[in-house]
Order: C-alpha cells, then structure tokens, then sequence
C-alpha cells in the first residue's frame, strides 16, 4: 500500500495536458482514455513500452470497474488522476463509488498457476494477471463510498 | 480495427487482425473470428499489425483457437510485436499457442 503524493496533484496543468479524467461507468467511454495517455505521455516523453503498459492497466483496471464493479450500471463515475512523483514514477489513481471491489485480491490477480492447457485457460480472467505483470506498482483501498486502485510506473531517467 | 483471410497452401487459414485489440476492437472482430474457427483446421493468426492487446483482445484469439484444438486442428500466433508478445507471455498463452516470428516456421508448426 502507498498513498498518493497530494504535494504532486493538480486538477489542471497549465503547461500541459489535464491531469484528471472523469468518465461515466460505461464502455464506450474507455475510448476517452487513449487520447488522454498520448498527451500524457507526450508531455512526460514516455516511451513506447511505458506507454503501452498505462494503456493496458488503465484500460483492464476501468472494465473491471464498469463490468464487475458497477456489474454494469451505466452512468456512473470514475475519474482518473496522474500525477508524477519525486520517485521518479508516473502514478494513476482511479476511484468509483461502487461497492467494495479489491481486484488485487481476485484470484486471478496473478498468483493463479498458468492454465495447462488451452482447454483450462479462463478468456475472461486476465485482465488482472496483465495489470499485475504491466503495472510497477499496485495498490488498493477501500474508500468511504468508493474504492481507489493506484497504478505507478517508473519513468525512464 | 479489421480482419482479413487468405487461404494458403496446406489448408493453412491464415487471418491478418490490424489494429488496436481492446474492448471495441475484440467486439469488431469476435464474429468472423468464431465463423473461421468453426471451419479452420490449421490456423495461423498473423499478428503483426495488432498494435494493442488487452485481455478482451486476448479472448477474441483464445475462444477461437479453443474451438479449432477441440477439434483436432492447430494454431499458431505469428510475428506479434514486442509488446503484444509480452502480453501474450504474461498471460502465459505462449506456452498453450505457439508464437512464430518467421513464416515458415509458423507453416511448419502446422502440418
């Protein structure tokens, strides 16, 4: 567990892209995230590799969100902050209002076993295992009303 | 995102998936994808213009490849990007569906 570096939050960047996105609990919306992490990743000249791996996790850490988390209610929120840390880390935070939902604990949070054959392999149980093994860092905490997943990824010195 | 077929020598399918394998891009390509399995009996999933792959993405090639083992036919993954590739180790689908950099090896691993 790490708690986020308030001293480095900013709702809004005037030298470069928003700092915070907000979304509704919905599909569609996970579009929104790729034009937000180019800028992102422009501004901090990420590379590629680093960039991809924000993708990833923000992209399974938000379908977790809307499908299990929400089980699928339209309409809801989620935002999304990034803020940079003196660590030298890229940091993404997502928070919900929805009910208690640890995706570090899920089974498939990446200490499963890789399945034997392709027969046993559950197509729905990655997500998890791929933010695990992309993500530097993960962290999970249980809000008042909400749950907040913490995403860091080092950035290149 | 879009999906091409060809038929090659050997009774090879070989489908091309171009673009980003996320949520839409897996919705976009899942029915075709399950049309081919249901016939194919050696796939080869060309991989090399797939420049994003999630876990919805990697579902849209494990469902398929499942129905055409279950059937007696093969698979193999050919020419994936380095980062779509360490998706597909992390996940560990690389050691259930064979990943091919050269196309003759991806033939081979076929027959």
């Amino acid at each position: 567990m790490f708690a986020l570096p308030t001293a480095v939050m900013h709702a809004s960047n005037p030298s470069g892209p928003e700092l915070r996105l907000t979304l509704k609990s919905q599909l569609a919306d996970l579009t929104l995230v790729w034009s937000w992490v180019e800028a992102l990743a422009a501004h901090h000249s990420l590379s590629a590799e680093t960039q991809f791996a924000i993708q990833l996790c923000l992209q399974e850490a938000l379908s977790n969100v809307i499908r299990h988390g929400y089980s699928g209610q339209a309409d809801q929120p989620i935002t999304v902050e990034c803020a940079s840390t003196s660590r030298g880390e890229i940091i993404f935070v997502v928070e919900d209002h929805a009910p208690p939902f640890d995706p570090l604990a899920h089974p498939h949070a990446g200490q499963a076993p890789a399945p034997a054959s392709i027969a046993e392999l559950e197509p729905g149980g990655q997500g998890i295992r791929l933010m695990r093994g992309f993500a530097h860092r993960a962290a999970y905490q249980r809000l008042p009303n909400g749950n907040r997943l913490t995403l860091a990824f080092t950035l290149p010195h | 995102m879009q999906i091409s077929t060809d038929e090659m020598p050997g009774g090879i399918t070989r489908v091309a998936l171009d673009g980003r394998m996320d949520i839409a891009g897996a919705a976009v390509v899942d029915l075709k994808m399950n049309l081919i399995a249901g016939s194919a009996k050696k796939l080869l999933i060309d991989l090399q213009k797939v420049d994003f792959l999630g876990s919805m993405g990697l579902r849209s090639i494990v469902l398929p490849a499942r129905a055409v083992n279950s059937r007696g036919g093969k698979v193999v993954l050919f020419a994936p990007n380095a980062m779509v590739e360490s998706v597909l180790k992390t996940s560990g689908i690389d050691s259930l569906l064979p990943i091919h950099r050269d196309l003759d090896a991806a033939v081979a691993a076929l027959a």
